[in-house]
């Protein structure tokens, strides 16, 4: 892993051009430095002509010639009294036209430094970025196949044991079930994955319509009775009956399936309880809390929770498909729904309420 | 099978399907089972319980299996266990080893390895066993001033010193005391103390040398009881070597 991150030809690349930048930041300044001795240079020269330029003049002077022909030969002389001298103005101008050159090159130089170094933070942070995804990538993939494996060593026993030991059409019965259980797991992954794929990418068409929260709480609840019934989690539902959302029927589903599910593995471990689920009116807002007696969060935890793959550590890795995807895919759902979702517990053991909000349907 | 239906084991392993099927396979080759699906209430089980095996999933909730195995060998307990993990990582391999581990069964994996792995390990521990139960002579071995007892691990060095064996120190003296003066294969060693294939060097075994020498050996650079035979393997000398 370590070794394909290094070598990657694409990070050379970027690695490369950073380089070059920071290489062609030092020839901006060598250059600039370079440009303002060159001026100093300058200036010290045409000083010196005209210090041969003023001799030259005090020798006419000395000639004969009157103070309007050496002002007409030497623009940049006066004379008083005989004496002649350099001018104040030539002097100035002379600064002048110095201090215009540096400050060019001074102006662009800064403006060549301003633009590598852009570029260098930029290249730098894709960079950084890209290291950080590609190690998100590489947990992702461990623990995806980590979930995988699991279900799938399970459906090779059960079938292994058809084939290596005479079964009882009975027992041949009970462990078809236990194969097709552990299909449904791996399907429901795989859905997962195709879903928080898509949500990220912000393809999600949504067909929003009236309906009731009660109906789609049951409809879920129903679903998830038999797993519920083994794994001893019972549910508590009231919720008002005219409450009626504006949603798409299937983000509503995915969402509470995700919740739903969340409590019941978050429950797991302490070997079940009761799910309880509570439908109210808040405003301009339906809003449904989901409670469980499950293991619970750090309370600071609360936000991340949403976030892709992030897993709590006494939550032993376990939501319902296992890939830390499923509250990343509740987040984006309410995102699109114009809805939001929170998480609150009071710390770890304690259980935790999962609210979600969407806008209510409009009374027509 | 008589010794096998004696033999109780303990399947620690969080997902239900999984967990029950090892159950049931093992139940049919006549072994008597008991599950547990955290490693919280695994740790609590392996102590009170007197197990002669525990098969141990290395991700669980609560507490993860090298956790439970490494606590399990601080409280003293020395039940054999079999790794089981998703990851084919070799560092969890070596990871496993270390957190004092038997053996190593990679997710998914076939019924008659499983069971294979099992017989094997069992074997191995109703050697040692057995080997204790003979009269308290065998329990103990003196040599050179040196005395270790395999009951409570403990070894009284020539100089005063007393240490701690570890469970795999123990076996290897113990393999090698019961064969004086005879030629132990590095292979021999393995299958006895580890079973086959479990670790991926015979020079493993060359470290626990290196400590068992280190403990008991005068001058553990020149040798006088744990000799190698070059190419070979380890011959122990308990008058030491004139």
């Amino acid at each position: 892993m370590i070794n394909r991150l290094r070598l990657d030809p694409t990070r050379l690349l970027h690695m490369a051009i950073i380089f070059l930048q920071v290489f062609s930041v030092a020839q901006v300044v060598w250059w600039f430095v370079d440009q303002r001795t060159y001026a100093d240079n300058n200036a010290n020269e045409v000083r010196n002509l005209y210090t041969y330029d003023m001799v030259a003049a005090q020798k006419l002077s000395a000639l004969g010639a009157s103070a309007e022909e050496i002002t007409a030969i030497f623009p940049h002389a006066q004379v008083v009294n005989g004496e002649v001298t350099l001018t104040e103005a030539a002097l100035t101008d002379l600064d002048d036209a110095k201090t215009r050159h540096v400050n060019q090159y001074a102006w662009e130089s800064g403006f060549f430094l301003l633009v590598q170094a852009l570029a260098i933070m930029v290249l730098w942070r894709g960079l950084s970025s890209e290291k950080a995804i590609r190690k998100k990538q590489d947990n992702f993939m461990a623990m995806v196949s980590h979930q995988f494996k699991t279900p799938i060593a399970s459906l090779q026993l059960s079938l292994e044991t058809m084939v290596l030991r005479q079964v009882t059409p009975e027992r041949f019965q009970q462990l078809s079930r236990r194969m097709l259980d552990d299909l449904r797991r791996m399907e429901n992954m795989v859905s997962k994955i195709l879903d928080s794929a898509r949500l990220d990418r912000g393809r999600v068409q949504l067909n929003k319509e009236r309906l009731s929260l009660a109906e789609a709480v049951r409809h879920v609840v129903a679903t998830l009775e038999d797993i519920a019934r083994r794994e001893n989690v019972a549910f508590d539902v009231e919720i008002a009956p005219q409450l009626e959302v504006r949603a798409d029927p299937l983000a509503v589903d995915g969402v509470l399936r995700n919740l739903i599910e969340n409590a019941m593995s978050a429950m797991k471990p302490t070997g079940g309880g009761t799910v309880t689920i509570r439908g109210t009116r808040a405003g301009d807002e339906a809003e449904l809390r989901i409670i469980d007696t499950g293991v619970g969060f750090e309370p600071a935890d609360g936000p991340k929770l949403f976030e892709k793959f992030f897993r709590i550590d006494n939550h032993g890795g376990r939501d319902a498909a296992g890939t830390g995807l499923g509250l990343f895919i509740v987040q984006r759902f309410m995102h699109f729904e114009n809805g939001h979702v929170k998480a609150h517990s009071e710390g770890a053991g304690k259980g935790a309420t999962f609210t979600v909000a969407w806008p209510t349907a409009q009374e027509t | 099978m008589s010794e096998a239906a004696q033999s109780r084991i303990l399947v620690v392993e969080d997902d239900l399907h999984l967990a029950e099927g090892m159950a049931e396979n093992m139940r049919a080759e006549g072994y008597a089972t008991d599950t547990a699906h955290d490693g919280q209430l695994g740790l609590e089980m392996a102590l009170v319980g007197d197990y002669d095996l525990i098969v141990l999933d290395v991700m669980l909730p609560q507490m993860d299996g090298f956790e439970v195995c490494k606590a399990l060998r601080a409280q003293g307990k020395s039940t054999p266990v079999l790794f089981l993990t998703a990851r084919g990582d070799p560092q969890d391999r070596v990871r496993g080893l270390e957190a004092g581990g038997d053996d190593y069964l990679t997710k998914p994996f076939h019924l008659d390895e499983f069971l294979l792995r099992i017989r094997a390990i069992l074997r191995r521990w109703e050697w040692f066993k057995s080997s204790l139960a003979k009269p308290a002579t065998s329990a103990t071995l003196t040599f050179a001033g040196n005395e270790a007892n395999f009951r409570t691990f403990q070894a009284h060095a020539w100089d005063g010193t007393t240490h701690d064996l570890t469970e795999k120190e123990a076996m290897i003296l113990k393999v090698l005391a019961e064969h004086p003066g005879e030629v132990v294969t590095r292979d021999d060693l393995l299958e006895k103390v580890w079973g086959y294939e479990v670790y991926p060097s015979t020079r493993t075994v060359d470290n626990f040398i290196l400590r068992l020498r280190k403990i008991f050996e005068r001058d553990p650079h020149e040798p006088r009881h744990f000799l190698t035979v070059r190419g070979v393997g380890y011959r122990f000398q308990p008058e030491g070597d004139a």
